[in-house]
Order: structure tokens, then sequence, then C-alpha cells
């Protein structure tokens, strides 16, 4: 017979431990900020959120690697010499998909933190208001890139496996890989602006879409006019700084990556694009830390 | 002895254009919990901001738990816990969720940030509810769980702004309770705010009033609340009885005037004062004329007393 201590007889005891403190290992701003960044992305694509969350982001991905798979099937069925269109005029002739795409994540991102003032929080905790706003808008942009690379991906697979040239198809490959790196900056950085400062859901998403959609519309028709009627290339061309979509498909034109202008993108044009996109990419990431700075401090 | 103080400004000051918000504060707080009394607009929340490197000073210098706010702002925020007075909690996010993902920018591992999030939900009171969206919380419940938050990752000091605002009684009482043991049973250092004098008097050790951004008083809470050498008798019965005892009491050379059921007492002459003499006086004269003695206490001040105080100064 054991004999039992008073205590271990009684079993669903809830011992109170009190208060305990934490003596373990905290994290440097690295490792904070990797965490932010990682919790973003996943965001972006509803991961981590809500089931419906998850509708609108992957809907719009199965969306744009539809055509991408058709492509890759028509290639290895009938064994084309070439793809139809080139990887970089993929991702232009899908810009409705990824606008839509950032438009409607980059609220998630952007808006929510400002809306509910949780950014307060944020702001009282290590990573200073630049790093959180930089951090946010590199979650974006690597959502936006990755939006655009499966694609790319999945056509070059399809390439590889009708025997397509080897050397041709990477080139063509990492150019696009190249233009969607800087398209991702250039549009999460706009529509990230946007959904800072209209703090509504539906009016940063209608903001987004203007500035990415609509404003496209309206350079491309422009650009065309200028060129047909006006007769005007550098007219043509010039309009074609106010967009960023017109902005990469200019560079994709000038870099020969396969995506037609009205006008060929050349000479003193070609830097003057992209210093446009840089400082575009530049004034969005200081509207924003000037955004994140203001709200927190109210 | 020799601790240096947990927060210590010097001739602080914060101007929006013509406005004063705070106007050359010099002032330290200690561990403890540390009441910051003022009306709305008193500099109460501008003070806070300025401490965790949210506002920039106008002027002058603060220290936060050894560190300069304006060299060392992401030290600070490293040891800080901040409850901001307004609302900040996403409605679509689950307090358990929230307070796990709070811990984490604070610098805590996955693990430990769930670890430290369960035991801090569990110490606030936050229950079942915590695996709902905070969208559908109560107030009561909201307070909690941005105390949660301001808690999860262990902080040295913790910024409480306003933390009943909006409760109701009994969770006023309960948010309280609450803020002591922070300081007393957690033991970390509290700075919490109010405009509700009657709440601190209840819990800080140490009270620091502000009056539209001017540093009105700052001391520990037993010198607000010291005696004031007058004495309150109440009696059985109505006011008529009340009277009775006032006035016998007058008789035997005790200044007396009443106050709501009860008398109040000036403090008496030395030789009454002596060994509690007046006590048994009270105690005597109550019983020659039959009435029933329901209290015998010293009467205190109340905070309240400082603004009026105050008031006068200015």
């Amino acid at each position: 017979m054991s004999e039992l201590s008073p205590h271990a007889g009684r079993p669903g005891v809830i011992h109170d431990l009190g208060y305990r403190h934490f003596d373990g290992v905290r994290e440097g701003t690295p490792a904070i900020a990797r965490t932010l960044f990682t919790t973003g992305l996943r965001h972006a694509y509803g991961l981590g959120r809500s089931g419906k969350s998850k509708v609108m982001p992957f809907v719009l991905l199965a969306m744009s690697l539809l055509p991408a798979t058709i492509v890759v099937g028509v290639v290895v069925l009938t064994g084309l010499g070439e793809l139809p269109l080139s990887y970089a005029d993929y991702t232009n002739r899908t810009q409705l998909l990824v606008s839509l795409f950032a438009a409607s994540q980059a609220p998630v991102l952007f808006s929510r933190d400002l809306r509910h003032r949780s950014i307060v929080l944020y702001l009282a905790r290590p990573l200073p208001a630049p790093v959180l706003a930089l951090v946010r808008w590199s979650s974006l942009t690597v959502a936006v890139f990755l939006f655009t690379a499966i694609p790319t991906v999945v056509l070059f697979a399809g390439a590889m496996l009708s025997g397509l040239d080897k050397s041709d198809q990477t080139t063509a490959a990492l150019k696009a890989v190249a233009l969607q790196v800087l398209l991702a900056m250039l549009v999460a950085g706009v529509s990230g602006l946007i959904s800072s400062v209209s703090l509504r859901r539906g009016f940063a998403v209608v903001g987004s879409v203007m500035a990415l959609i609509v404003l496209t519309g309206i350079v491309t028709v422009l650009q065309n006019i200028a060129y047909y009627e006006g007769d005007s290339e550098s007219v043509s061309i010039g309009v074609g700084l106010l967009s960023p979509w017109s902005l990469v498909n200019g560079l994709a034109n000038a870099w020969d990556a396969g995506v037609d202008t009205p006008v060929p993108v050349d000479g003193a044009w070609v830097p003057a694009y992209a210093i446009v996109a840089v400082l575009l990419v530049a004034a969005c990431l200081l509207g924003l830390v000037a955004r994140f700075r203001k709200v927190g401090s109210r | 002895m020799g601790q240096p103080p947990v927060i210590s400004t010097a001739g602080l000051t914060k101007h929006y254009g013509t406005v004063h918000a705070l106007t050359d504060l010099t002032v330290d707080v200690g561990e403890g919990v540390t009441g910051l009394v003022g009306a709305n607009g008193a500099g109460k929340s501008t003070l806070i901001k300025i401490l965790l490197g949210l506002l920039e000073p106008t002027g002058g210098h603060a220290r936060v738990l050894g560190h300069d706010i304006e060299h060392e702002s992401q030290e600070i925020r490293r040891l800080v816990g901040y409850m901001p007075e307004h609302d900040c909690l996403p409605p679509d996010v689950s307090a358990s969720d929230f307070v796990v993902h709070m811990a984490r920018m604070s610098g805590l591992g996955a693990s430990a940030a769930r670890e430290r999030a369960a035991d801090v939900l569990r110490h606030v009171g936050l229950d079942e509810e915590r695996y709902r969206p905070m969208g559908g919380y109560s107030t009561g419940m909201k307070q909690r769980a941005k105390l949660a938050q301001a808690l999860a990752h262990d902080p040295r000091l913790v910024f409480l702004d306003e933390p009943t605002n909006g409760l109701d009684p009994a969770a006023r009482t309960d948010m309280l309770r609450l803020v002591e043991r922070i300081g007393s049973d957690f033991g970390i250092a509290v700075l919490v705010t109010s405009h509700l004098l009657g709440e601190l008097e209840q819990v800080s050790d140490h009270v620091i009033v502000l009056d539209g951004g001017h540093l009105l008083r700052s001391s520990a809470t037993g010198d607000f609340l010291q005696q004031t050498g007058r004495l309150l008798v109440e009696v059985v019965g109505t006011e008529s009885e009340r009277d009775r005892l006032g006035e016998a009491l007058a008789q035997r050379g005790l200044t007396c005037r009443p106050r709501g059921a009860m008398v109040a007492i000036d403090p008496p002459p030395p030789e009454l004062a002596e060994g509690g003499a007046v006590h048994d006086l009270i105690r005597d004269v109550a019983a020659d004329l039959g009435l029933g003695l329901m209290r015998l206490q010293p009467d205190r001040r109340h905070l309240e007393d400082v603004f009026l105080e105050g008031g006068t100064r200015v």
C-alpha cells in the first residue's frame, strides 16, 4: 500500500502558479522584422486569416494561371516551335488580375493597422516606424511578385517539356522575372500608399483600381492617339511615364523582352523610364513612412 | 536606496503650435504603481507618448529605465508595455492570436509568445472568449485584451492610459485590482493615468498631479491622504441625534460642525489631544446622552483637496 501525499490524491487541482516572468531570449530587430514580413506575406494570400479572405487572392491566382496552363498544354501537344507570347508579355496581358490582386490585398497590410489604430501598438514596440513601413511594403511586393512569377514558372516548365531552346527560354524568363520585381515594387508602393491614406477598405480598393487599372487604360489610349492621330512619337513615349504598367512595359520593350508598345522606347527615353520608375518607388516609400509616423503620434 | 528612478524627466516640454501640452515637467517615478492624474487635456497621454518615443519633445530630457528617450527609444520600447486610451484592436482577430502576434513583435520566439499569451490572458481574466474575434467584445473585455497585449512580453514598466475608461463600476473595481496586482505581485512598475482621483487613491503608491501641462504636485499617496487631525463621529439616529451630540461636545470645549450624517471635530486643544483623552470624552458624552456610537475615525484629506489648493495658488 503506497502512502500518497495529501495533495497527490486529488485529481484536477488547478495550481495557480502566480505571475511568471519571462527570462528567455529576446530577438533583435532583424528577427522581429522577419516575423512581421512573413506574417504580412501570409496575410496577403489570406493565410492565417479567415476562410473567406483566402477566396479573393486564390481565385485571382487561379485565373492568372489558367491561360498559362492552356498555353503549356497547346505547346506541348502541338509541338509549336515557340511560345505564342513572351513571358513578359504574359504578365502584361494579365495586368488586370495583377492590379486587382494588389488593390484588394494592399488594404489588408496597410489600412487595417491604421484604421483600427493597432499601428500604435506596433510603434510602441521595438520596430521603428520606417522599418515597419518598409517591411509591410516588402511583404506586398513579394506577394505581388509571386503572383506574377508563378505563371512564368508554369510557362517555363511547359517550354522545357516541349523541348524549346533552353538558353533562349532561360534568358527571356529571367528578363521577365527582373521586370516583375520592378513591377511588384511599383504596384505595391502605389497601392500601399493609397491604402494607407484612404482607410476605408472600399475607398482603398477603388483608389488603387483607379491608379493601376483606369490610369493605365487612359495612358494606353493617349499613347495610341498620340502615335496614330498626332504623329508624335515623343508624346506617345512621354505619356508612358505616367503609369506603373506603361513604365514597366516601356522598359520591357527597350530591353527586348517581347512586349510591344505603340512606339519603341529607345535612346534617352530608356534611362528616363528607369529613373522615373525608381523615383516613383522612392516617393511611395517616403509617403508610407511619413504616413505611419503621423498616425502613430496621434 | 541607490536604485535609479524608473522614469525621470527634466524640464520636459511639448508645444503644438500655440497649445502647450506639457510645460517644464521635472518629475521622478519609482517602482510600484504611480498614478498620473489630471483633467482631460492635462498632458497625461502626451507625456506617455513622449516617453515611448512616439512624440518628440519640444524641449527637455527624460530617461526611462536608465535609457535616454532621445537616443535609446528602441531599447526603451523593448522594456515597456503600453495600453493606449483609444480603441486599438482589429475586430477580425481573436485576442489569443493578437496577443501572440504582439508578443512576437516585442521579440519573443513563437513558442514563448504562445505560452506568455496564454498566461497573460488568464491573468487579465479572458477565458473562453479569447478565441472569439475581438470585434464582438464588450468594452470590459476589450480593455482586458488591451492590457494583455501590454503585458505579453513581460515588460519592466507598463504605461496604462485610462484603463478604466468606459467600464461599469464592477469592471472598474476589477481593473483597478488588476493594476494593483501588476505593481505588487507581478513586480512590474506601472504608470497609470486617470481623470478620476478617487480611483488612483485606491491603487497607487505615488501620485503625480498634472494641470494644464504643469506639474501640480508629486508625492506618495499617503502624503496626499495625510491625517488632518480632525475626528469624525457618527451616532445612531437622525440629524437631531447628530446635533444633540454636537452641542454637547461643543459645551465641553470642542469645535464641532456637521458633515453629512457625522459630526466633524476640529483638532482638539492640547490637554485633550494627549493619550486619546478626546476619544474618552466623546465616548462618555455619547453614553451620557444615551446615543449609540457608530463610528469614530480620523478625518483624512482627499486627492481632490490638492486641486482645490492648486486652484487657489494659480
